[in-house]
């Protein structure tokens, strides 16, 4: 599995656009930058909605209105941070794919996925007339909370990334090195 | 009565800070403060906020990732305060009360942006000190900070009594500065 990953990630790092991209400094930095102020747009709209379920924001402007109507945004914010995201990967393929917080993100990321949909679910499953209550039914808050702690180990996984602690270069323990994905005797790149 | 409640005082008074900033900005004046503003900046090296964020770098980081966290949260309050000026967002929900709700949430994580913010530059002073980039985004933070407390919300408390296009520039406004505010601060990360 981890020689698989290393040697897609090779594959892609021998693209002359990966190369192009990682060496451009206004044209990487802006993927970059783009990528982190959409979190404003995704988890500005997110954060709001799991508030508002809360009861900690938005609490005398209907529950549904919120949940419906920063949905849009939201949606819009995160397909921004996937083509963003995916070309920061495509800039940096084989560091980033052997990058410990790179992997606990991607896992921490289908969490979430899973937790929205279940959310979701329940959101259409609630009872009629909830919604201008100040805080959400019980199953709703376990769903609003558990998102906001994704998203906020998903955050610091995204920024631990740019940080070498666990790197392959810096020859980590044997566990975080497999866990790494670093392979015995790789190139350094 | 007193000199706010003539009519236009506030715009006058803004006005007249604006070119008070812009000729401050423009003499020799700024070159002096910056001079003097060194030593300031040499001692939060020195503080205990300064040499934790020196020393231990996951915690730096994970302040980074938190004030990341609060700019998401101070940017969704931003957007859809303005989202709702512009007739794009919430049009069945009263104007006053998204803006209320709003600003509230925009309030709490100003005042955690601002204390990680600090934490930040206290572990990089000197470094930051030298960089065009940092000051430039003090600059949008204070433009921010005044417009968000002297023009939009003195502006905002009387919604009904003004011209919907000065309520829509206002929220045009509200979104370039922020977004200054954010992409400078972005860009201090990639100088130096």
């Amino acid at each position: 599995m981890n020689r698989w990953i290393y040697d897609f990630a090779v594959w892609v790092d021998g693209h002359d656009w990966s190369t192009a991209l990682h060496e451009s400094y206004y044209l990487y930095n802006w993927v970059e930058s783009t990528h982190v102020l959409a979190l404003m747009i995704s988890l500005g709209m997110l954060f709001l909605i799991d508030l508002r379920m809360l009861g900690l924001a938005l609490t005398d402007v209907p529950a549904s209105a919120v949940a419906r109507r920063l949905n849009l945004p939201m949606l819009v914010g995160f397909s921004v941070m996937i083509v963003t995201g995916v070309l920061l990967f495509y800039a940096i393929p084989v560091r980033t794919a052997q990058s410990l917080w790179f992997r606990v993100k991607l896992v921490l990321l289908l969490l979430a996925a899973l937790n929205a949909w279940l959310f979701h679910r329940r959101l259409r499953a609630a009872p009629a007339g909830w919604e201008l209550a100040a805080r959400a039914p019980a199953r709703l808050r376990l769903g609003a909370a558990l998102s906001l702690v994704f998203w906020a180990l998903i955050v610091i996984c995204g920024r631990f990334i740019a940080y070498d602690w666990f790197d392959c270069s810096a020859a980590p323990a044997p566990l975080i090195a497999t866990l790494a994905g670093c392979i015995d005797g790789q190139a350094q790149f | 009565m007193s000199a706010f409640s003539l009519p236009y005082s506030r715009s006058a008074a803004v006005a007249a800070l604006l070119v008070a900033g812009a000729w401050l900005g423009l003499s020799d004046w700024r070159l002096q403060a910056w001079q003097e503003l060194l030593p300031l900046f040499e001692w939060m090296e020195t503080t205990p906020l300064g040499v934790a964020g020196k020393t231990w770098g996951a915690v730096f980081a994970l302040v980074q990732a938190l004030h990341l966290l609060s700019m998401a949260l101070l940017g969704g309050a931003v957007l859809v305060a303005d989202a709702r000026l512009l007739g794009l967002l919430l049009r069945e929900v009263p104007l006053a009360t998204v803006q209320q709700r709003c600003h509230r949430v925009f309030a709490w994580a100003l005042l955690v942006v601002v204390c990680s913010g600090v934490f930040m530059a206290c572990g990089v002073a000197v470094k930051v000190y030298y960089l065009p980039v940092f000051w430039y985004k003090m600059l949008a933070l204070a433009v921010g900070v005044v417009f968000v407390y002297l023009v939009r919300r003195p502006l905002l408390r009387h919604a009904d009594a003004v011209h919907p296009w000065t309520l829509r520039l206002v929220a045009l406004a509200s979104l370039m500065i922020w977004f200054s505010v954010a992409a400078t601060g972005r860009w201090i990360g990639f100088s130096g």
